[in-house]
């Protein structure tokens, strides 16, 4: 791990909503190639850090290096959340574009690819996603797991440096949070680095190599899962674990 | 006296009567009403980019990172658009006209003629209305929709454009509508500064042989006609904005493609063409792409 090239450092990490301290003094960092699980209880403030990662979330303080460069201080946002993907809880296509459309309209506008390049490409990963046959669909049309598969393939049609996950497959039944870990497991194989906030301890078990536990807007522990799931170290880790009995 | 000897030559009924308006006058009522509907229909168009193009400026984020010089441009611009919004939502479009036909002239000395002011008035008033109504469209798409275009790159401008703007449009064609209908109606008031359209018209039919209730009673089925026919049309345009309620699949020919071979996608077909006498090979194929 320590040989790889760092690509996401967050240091001293602070962000309050109002008087609500959310994430207090948030330090770690991520290598390419990671899948880094980030678990914890509701309210804990693991999607706001996630959040604060591609700058959805201003950070209240500290520093986000990408790459070396303090992204809270670049005026150009856009540009840099063009590098790093995300894909939402509730999905987020956009409801007047096909699915089709939906892998496009990034590529093209903010890439500037052609027509033409855009949709080869939008054809190959809806293609990776199984979502090929569903190409004309507009997002209401399709069920939580398809949609949450197009909303991976319009990620990824950006070829962004990393990927986040907040809760991908939390509004989503059994069957369908199959089909979309499946193609996460995909993902983390061809090593791709992603940052995933989920409540599938099996998952992150299984196809992570970083895990982090936060609770009360901390980091209580992080290491490998076999680290945190074998043998974790603090009281709270293991209370919060102790409650998934089926892993 | 005049008048009393010509209402002589009218049919003794109502039908009659009608009749006879139509036959001497439907020409000019016509006209009139073309005329309604022209200021009508401009007016509304240039109303809605006027309030496109206000809604989006109110509509404008202002990061922490901006520098100081557009944050404090962007509050001058804000506060000059919200006195615009309230002025001429705030005031009767007939004060309107005449405050800005008449005061123009005396004050600026701009003699703006007739059709240039009625083009004028509906527009930056039905602007003042859409203003506000495409703020609401605007706030009326799920903050969902923007971040999720952020979280692809996109700039404010490329959100609104491709994202924002397709679905606020969508959510207040009623509000176009309904404005539309208010302005073909409302138009009569630019009768004061002497626009012939169709309430004009109908006044001056209606003088002429003393025949209110009759010219009237035509006048209001134009009316009728105009406003109900748009109503549809525009419920047309709804039904047509929301594309088709059912999707096909993929065909087998774009997957083929995308399955992503370097050679001819024809060449294969041609190669493979014995393969169509097999039962679903479509599907096979379409299935094989999923797993």
């Amino acid at each position: 791990m320590s040989d790889k090239k760092e690509i996401i450092e967050i240091k001293h990490l602070g962000k309050t909503f109002g008087k609500n301290e959310v994430l207090k003094d948030i330090n770690f960092s991520i290598n390419e190639g990671d899948v880094t699980c980030i678990i914890g209880a509701s309210g804990s403030g693991k999607s706001t850090m996630l959040r604060c990662i591609n700058l959805l979330e201003t950070p209240t303080s500290g520093e986000i290096l990408f790459k070396g460069n303090d992204i809270t201080k670049e005026k150009n946002v856009a540009a840099y959340r063009a590098k790093v993907g995300m894909c939402f809880q509730s999905f987020n296509l956009f409801s007047n574009m096909t699915a089709l459309k939906n892998c496009m309209v990034g590529p093209m506008k903010v890439l500037k690819k052609s027509k033409q390049e855009a949709e080869q490409d939008a054809l190959f990963f809806l293609t990776k996603v199984g979502m090929a046959p569903f190409i004309k669909a507009k997002p209401k049309q399709l069920s939580g797991g398809q949609q949450q598969r197009v909303a991976i393939a319009r990620a990824l049609a950006m070829h962004p440096d990393v990927l986040l996950f907040d809760e991908p497959t939390s509004a989503l039944d059994p069957q369908m949070v199959g089909e979309v870990l499946e193609v996460m497991k995909t993902l983390a194989k061809e090593g791709l680095t992603m940052i995933i906030v989920t409540h599938e301890m099996a998952f992150a078990r299984d196809v992570s190599n970083h895990v982090v536990y936060m609770q009360d807007g901390v980091i209580w522990e992080e290491g490998t899962p076999q680290e945190i799931f074998g043998n974790p170290q603090k009281q709270e880790t293991k209370d919060f674990l102790s409650r998934f009995i089926n892993m | 006296m005049n008048s009393f000897l010509l209402a002589g030559s009218l049919p003794p009924d109502f039908f009659g009567r009608i009749l006879f308006i139509l036959k001497n006058y439907g020409v000019s009522m016509a006209k009139g009403a073309g005329t309604t509907l022209l200021i009508a229909i401009v007016g509304t168009l240039i109303g809605c980019v006027i309030g496109f193009i206000v809604g989006l400026i109110q509509t404008i984020p202002i990061n922490p990172n901006d520098s100081v010089a557009k944050k404090i441009l962007l509050k001058i611009v804000n506060i000059i658009l919200k006195i615009y919004v309230e002025v001429f939502r705030g005031t009767p479009m007939m004060v309107q006209a005449m405050f800005l036909h008449y005061g123009a002239m005396l004050l600026l000395n701009l003699h703006m003629d007739m059709w240039t002011s009625a083009f004028v008035i509906v527009s930056i008033n039905t602007g003042a209305y859409m203003a506000e109504t495409v703020r609401g469209g605007i706030f009326s798409v799920p903050l969902s929709q923007t971040e999720g275009a952020k979280a692809i790159g996109m700039t404010h401008v490329q959100t609104m454009l491709n994202v924002i703007l397709p679905q606020a449009l969508r959510n207040i064609m009623p509000q176009i509508g309904n404005n539309l209908i208010i302005n073909i109606k409302d138009t009569c008031v630019l009768s004061c500064i002497g626009v012939v359209e169709l309430f004009f018209t109908s006044k001056s039919v209606a003088g002429t042989y003393y025949t209110y209730f009759e010219t009237f009673t035509i006048t209001m089925v134009m009316y009728l006609i105009m406003t109900l026919f748009f109503s549809w049309l525009l419920r047309f345009f709804e039904k047509r904005m929301d594309g088709p309620a059912e999707y096909d699949l993929a065909t087998t020919d774009t997957l083929a493609y995308t399955s992503g071979t370097l050679s001819d996608p024809r060449k294969d077909f041609v190669d493979d063409r014995h393969l169509s006498d097999a039962p679903h090979a479509g599907e096979d194929n379409m299935n094989n792409t999923r797993r």
